[in-house]
């Protein structure tokens, strides 16, 4: 360790030794006149402040010189070191920023520029891909409708048949691409939501309709119970989106002659979605896991064995990024004490233990999020 | 099917859709206009004075914002005809772009069918 002199410490030594002169010299000229003392040390003193002005000019000259420096290694110029020319503090400064030049030239140091570009990217394949992949699905659900409404000419039923699978397909595929650029408009963090006065009610019923068919053919029976509630400040596709992929999972894993039971409370100073089934129900060695992205319980699988598994992982995100909560209770326990009855003689292992999904969201509204990307409706 | 006696300007690169979306407009009895690019169909447009204009965003040379743009810099027809783009784009910045230049609708492709885009049209049109 090199001992510094301090330049502080080089003024303060100027300063001494032209005061002890000014001593000796008014101690030698006591006998002088007045005029001859003050005219001296009149003159030490403006000696004594030009050398110290110099020297201070040249520090500041010093810090500037730096500082142009830094800037210049601030925009991105990492290529020339800074050259040594003092043993001052001015030096030791030098010194570390020429260590920090060679440390984020060698990438120890985090370059932000790089985490931009990387975000930069992912966000650029989001728009990419929703229009890359989009563009020949829509021509697939276009032309297919053109086939089975016989605009090309009559179709046998057969083949109307297995058209309408291909087209069930393709919107599956819609749906993942959808749903997987949701999940990146998630991950990138570039997603908005934009609250508006809205119906909850009415949205919850936009999304019940959606799957009126499959609870008919299932034989389901729908339970409604609604609050009187004033209109919310939510974002309606959000809202839709969220009692979709809920309800979407209670009809697909509701065995046939099942219930579902959808309640939307007002509970001070929230408001409670409450969405409940006798479904299968999820597992208690996979409940923690049932938000992750991808995952999918095994016995969901056997059910159905298409899914993204990226539905509640969107859902809980929309929810909380809103300010909202989400969590559920799986065996469901009010409806697990009003079907139990019926399902006693089944073993208790093949029971369907039924599912309660609850969500709250502030009566005041979800919260504004600005973004440059929606997530598909 | 009576004659609907309107006229549809559809401006779309992907030829694909483009013939899909012509071919059903015609069954329909729509005077059909397309092209394939923002400058050729700006061009047709400021010729032909379409009812209507379904219009890409993504597309060779101008695309469907630009186009939208010039379109109401024209006088009375310009600032009137109702234009629904039809994209798959589904960024808010498009969106408040488009509805800043007077969008009538802003549709996703994927998630209309093309018997619903006639439906929409004909409403605006208030024909049926």
């Amino acid at each position: 360790m090199k001992i510094l002199v301090k330049l502080s410490d080089k003024i303060l030594l100027i300063f001494i030794f032209f005061a002890s002169i000014l001593v000796v010299a008014v101690t030698l000229f006591f006998g002088g006149s007045l005029i001859q003392i003050i005219v001296f040390s009149g003159f030490i003193y403006i000696v004594s402040f030009l050398i110290t002005f110099v020297i201070s000019r040249n520090f500041s000259r010093k810090i500037m010189r730096l500082s142009f420096k830094v800037e210049e290694m601030a925009a991105g110029n990492l290529s020339k070191k800074l050259e040594v020319n003092s043993k001052d503090e001015i030096g030791q400064l030098t010194n570390s920023l020429n260590e920090l030049i060679s440390r984020l030239q060698t990438g120890v140091a985090v370059d932000v520029s790089k985490h931009w570009e990387l975000d930069k990217a992912k966000t650029d394949f989001v728009a990419l891909a929703s229009h890359q992949l989009r563009t020949p699905l829509s021509i697939i659900k276009w032309y297919v409708d053109f086939l089975i409404a016989g605009d090309a000419g009559e179709l046998g039923s057969e083949q109307i048949n297995y058209l309408k699978e291909v087209y069930r397909s393709n919107e599956r595929l819609i749906e993942l691409v959808n749903a997987l650029l949701d999940v990146s408009r998630i991950d990138v963090g570039t997603f908005s939501i934009d609250p508006e006065p809205t119906d909850i009610i009415e949205r919850a019923e936009a999304a019940i309709k959606k799957f009126a068919l499959e609870i008919k053919t299932k034989e389901i029976t729908l339970v409604k119970h609604y609050d009187e509630l004033p209109t919310l400040k939510l974002d309606p596709r959000l809202t839709k989106m969220v009692f979709a992929n809920i309800i979407s999972n209670s009809v697909k894993y509701t065995s046939v002659g099942g219930k579902i039971k959808i309640e939307i409370k007002k509970t001070e100073p929230n408001v409670l979605i409450k969405i409940s089934d006798t479904g299968c129900g999820i597992p208690r060695e996979v409940q923690p896991k049932i938000f992750t992205k991808l995952f999918r319980a095994l016995n969901a699988k056997k059910i159905e064995s298409i899914g993204t598994g990226l539905g509640l992982y969107i859902v809980k995100a929309i929810i909380e990024k809103s300010g909202g909560r989400i969590w559920f209770e799986s065996p469901s326990l009010d409806l697990l004490l009003e079907a139990g009855q019926k399902n006693s003689d089944i073993p208790i292992d093949k029971r369907n233990q039924g599912t309660t999904f609850f969500i709250t969201m502030p009566l005041q509204g979800m919260k504004k999020r600005i973004g440059t990307k929606n997530l598909s409706s | 099917m009576g004659k609907v006696n309107k006229s549809i300007l559809i401006i779309e690169d992907e030829a694909a859709m483009l013939k899909a979306l012509a071919s059903k407009f015609k069954n329909e009895n729509f005077t059909v206009f397309t092209s394939g690019d923002g400058e050729e169909g700006l061009a047709l447009a400021l010729k032909e004075h379409p009812h209507i204009i379904l219009l890409d965003i993504i597309m060779p040379k101008i695309d469907g914002i630009t186009v939208m743009k010039k379109i109401r810099e024209q006088k009375r027809w310009g600032k009137e005809v109702p234009i629904i783009m039809l994209t798959n784009l589904s960024d808010p910045e498009s969106v408040s772009e488009a509805a800043n230049y007077g969008v009538y609708d802003f549709l996703v492709k994927t998630d209309w069918r093309l018997d619903d885009v006639v439906k929409l049209i004909k409403e605006k049109l208030s024909l049926d």
